[in-house]
């Protein structure tokens, strides 16, 4: 598969925030530091600003305010030379395009050459053998999300952003890209940001978990998540697991607590 | 029924269309028969003998004006995808580039041909150019909403591997607009043979114009009849023929509305203003160049600061102003009545279609063929049925405004979303509330897209009829000034007609965006 020969970079954030045109903060000022060829989690109420972080993150959106730093330069240079991928909450795939020519498309996009054996390999890996000739509009919202993560994955990114990439995805598959994925990511040593609403997916997936609150967002938590690797579903079943998952669950419910007035009051 | 399964009808509606046609031929043939005495129409079956008898001749005068209506096709859509793609590229262009458009699809063409046909004497060149004139803007607009209907995220994915705007515009913009490019020129097809058509009335040597003329002077009725079928046969031919070669490419039918982007929109007033000043002034300068770099002749080829002389300045200034505006008035009367008559017509048989859905399936495939009739070209026969007076013009008129509305109309109450329209049933909404709820505010974008197109084709359709036939109007001014060489008074009323008819299409637009604004936001956005 294609690679990103460089070192997986490191992403600094340092007071970011976001204030759209129409006047909504969608972040507020805020500092985070993600390590190099970790997986980092974030988790948080709906319409708290994980998108538009990642947004900033991967340079598709510019802060109103603060600055984000990938491997010491600004996201810019990463996005020039094509060295993140980004798995958009909705899948974002070109409906005339078949799964395989998702693919290509980004392969074609990012300039790597286009190896039949390494996109069969990956539409194998997401579960979709069978479907690499079928258009999106064929598929379910699930097959859908996978093929998004296989397009995402194809270019070999240093730096991978996730956006709720198993949102439709049934159980047993998700824990079976839960096993798959990371093993991928480790064995390039990505840098990896995923949002997630499922705590278990993250205790299950990452090395670090943020909690962060209703908008505007503040990082409530950051736990880290000292588990082994390789992580079988039989973890799910643990003491440490659920110490996790309960530590997580118990900084959500903190941070659901909007801090905004109340519409009453408005 | 739901309303979107009234517009999916056509797909399953040979065998209806089969029966509306056989029920329409037998009409036609019991009215003609009933009025046999009267001269002015010929049954299908005479229709069929002329046709027989002559082949040799309408084939030849066929294959010339399509030959010339061919090239008209490609030259004006070439054109449509040029401007188009300087429109994406470059955004801040796009005011001035669709305001020039405009300004060039709403000059009238009983005028421009004329003129047209004294730069280029008696050759093939103004069929061709009015057959490119014609389709352009048919083409351009579906084509720009389509380069535009792409949703956000699938450019945050070109961008998010590095690459810009070119790219955007070659993997997904250019494909996301196919289906809208294909919409465009199954109107623009039955257009450029009507292009070619009027520019052939202008005095071309050959053609289906020349016979239409010929046929129309000696009251030749079953040969006027029969250029009248056959011209409207070939447009539904090549509706039909590009509709068939789009289901090969597209694997899909093509998307039916031709919703125009409004002109001023959502967008800062003060931004509009300045667009059409900067549009005006690079028309006119367009103008003046083109004619001094041709070093066309001021007498024939006025310029700009000629018309102004004309109008203003001239000593008989005020008696041509006088001329133009009475004529301008004589038009109005019958333009006014005939375009809103259209509109209403067109909106409310849409609306009744969507209560009785029965009919849907009858009359939906015969008004989307019908649509494709270059309305234009059955003048004479309106003439012949209604008389010379304002009846036939009105009625006319109407046609021209009614097929373009009644389709848009139907696509756009087709596009009530499903789930709203399960969840006022849910309420036990009965289907009136259901269509003053979600049908109509559906339908709205819609129809103020048609009815903003149709300012220029309702134009169209009078200056002909009155140019051909009823001998009144700025049209019969137009073509008068044209044969007695009164080139000031054809350039004034090029300019008066081509700025009136933007005008009248701003009007339209903004009422349309007071009404979008309540009923239909994302449609500005
Ligand atoms: N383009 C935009 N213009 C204006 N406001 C926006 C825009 N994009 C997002 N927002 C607002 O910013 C806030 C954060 O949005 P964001 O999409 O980042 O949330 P999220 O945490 O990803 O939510 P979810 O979990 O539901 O995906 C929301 O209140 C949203 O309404
Ligand atoms: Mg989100």
């Amino acid at each position: 598969m294609a690679r990103d020969d460089r070192p997986p970079p490191g992403i600094v954030c340092t007071g970011l925030g976001k204030t759209f045109p129409d006047g909504t903060a969608a972040l507020c000022p805020i500092d985070l530091t993600f390590q190099a060829g970790h997986t980092t989690a974030l988790v948080g109420p709906s319409g708290c600003g994980k998108s538009t972080l990642l947004r900033l993150i991967s340079g598709l959106e510019t802060p109103s305010i603060g600055r984000v730093e990938i491997g010491g330069a600004p996201p810019a240079d990463t996005l020039a030379r094509a060295g993140l991928a980004v798995a958009f909450q909705d899948p974002s795939l070109l409906p005339w395009r078949t799964v395989r020519g998702n693919i290509e498309l980004a392969l074609g996009l990012a300039r790597h050459p286009v190896v039949d054996r390494d996109v069969d390999q990956l539409i194998r890996l997401v579960g979709l053998d069978g479907f690499a000739d079928v258009r999106p509009a064929a598929l379910s919202g699930g097959m859908r999300q996978r093929a998004a993560i296989a397009r995402a994955l194809a270019t070999g990114p240093g730096l991978l952003l996730l956006d709720e990439p198993f949102g439709a995805v049934d159980e047993l598959t998700r824990q079976q890209l839960a096993q798959d994925l990371p093993r991928i990511w480790e064995a390039r040593g990505t840098t990896t940001v995923l949002v997630t609403h499922s705590v278990s997916e993250a205790v299950m997936l990452s090395d670090r978990i943020i909690v962060l609150s209703a908008r505007p967002a503040e990082v409530i938590e950051d736990i880290a998540v000292d588990l082994p690797r390789p992580r079988d579903p039989d973890l799910g079943r643990s003491a440490e697991f659920d110490a996790l998952t309960d530590r997580v669950f118990a900084a959500l419910s903190r941070g659901m607590v909007t801090r905004e007035p109340p519409l009453a009051a408005q | 029924m739901t309303m979107a399964a009234v517009v999916a009808a056509p797909a399953r509606g040979g065998f209806a269309t089969a029966l509306a046609l056989i029920g329409f031929l037998a009409l036609w043939e019991t009215a003609a028969r009933g009025l046999s005495g009267a001269y002015v129409l010929a049954a299908p079956s005479e229709v069929v003998v002329y046709i027989a008898n002559n082949a040799g001749l309408l084939g030849r005068a066929l294959a010339v004006t399509l030959g010339h209506a061919a090239v008209g096709f490609l030259l004006g859509n070439l054109a449509a995808l040029g401007l188009a793609a300087v429109a994406v590229v470059w955004p801040r262009s796009q005011g001035v580039v669709t305001g020039l458009a405009l300004l060039v699809f709403c000059l009238p063409l009983v005028a421009t041909g004329p003129i047209l046909r004294v730069f280029f004497g008696p050759g093939p060149w103004p069929q061709i150019l009015l057959a490119a004139l014609a389709v352009y803007y048919t083409t351009l607009i579906p084509l720009l909403v389509g380069l535009r209907a792409v949703p956000a995220s699938w450019f945050d994915l070109v961008r998010s591997y590095g690459r810009g705007r070119w790219s955007a515009l070659v993997h997904v913009r250019a494909v996301a607009a196919l289906p809208y490019l294909f919409a465009g020129l199954q109107i623009a097809a039955p257009a450029a043979f009507l292009g070619a058509m009027v520019g052939e009335f202008t005095g071309a040597e050959r053609g289906m114009g020349v016979l239409t003329i010929r046929a129309m002077r000696a009251l030749d009725v079953p040969m006027t009849w029969a250029l009248a079928s056959v011209a409207t046969a070939v447009a539904i031919a090549a509706y039909l023929a590009l509709g068939w070669v789009a289901r090969r490419v597209l694997r899909d039918d093509p998307p039916v509305i031709l919703a125009a982007p409004p002109l001023a929109g959502a967008r800062r007033p003060f931004a509009a203003v300045g667009d059409i000043a900067i549009v005006t002034g690079i028309a006119l300068v367009l103008w003046w160049g083109a004619l001094e770099w041709a070093g066309l002749s001021r007498f024939f080829a006025k310029r700009p600061a000629d018309v102004f002389e004309a109008l203003v300045l001239a000593p008989d200034a005020a008696a041509t102003r006088a001329t133009l505006f009475a004529a301008l008035a004589e038009t109005a009367v019958f333009l006014v009545p005939g375009y809103l008559a259209g509109l209403v017509a067109g909106a409310g048989l849409a609306i009744l279609l969507v209560l009785v859905p029965g009919l849907a399936g009858l009359v939906m495939p015969l008004a989307i063929a019908l649509r494709s009739v270059p309305i234009v070209t059955t003048a004479p026969l309106v003439v012949l049925l209604l008389g010379r007076g304002a009846v036939g013009t009105v009625v006319l008129v109407a046609v021209m405004v009614f097929f373009p509305t009644f389709v848009a109309c139907l696509h756009g109450l087709g596009r009530a979303p499903g789930q709203v329209m399960d969840v006022m049933r849910s309420y036990a909404a009965g289907p009136v509330a259901r269509l003053v709820r979600v049908g109509i505010p559906a339908m709205a974008p819609a129809f103020f897209a048609a009815a903003r197109m149709n300012v220029p084709a309702a134009i169209l359709a009078v200056t002909v009829v009155e140019w051909l036939a009823t001998g009144k109007g700025i049209g019969s001014l137009m073509a008068l000034s044209a044969s007695l060489s009164d080139y000031n008074m054809l350039w004034s009323a090029v300019v008066i007609v081509s700025a009136l008819s933007a005008l009248g299409y701003g009007a339209v637009g903004l009422v349309e965006a007071r009404v979008l604004r309540t009923y239909a936001p994302e449609q500005l956005a």
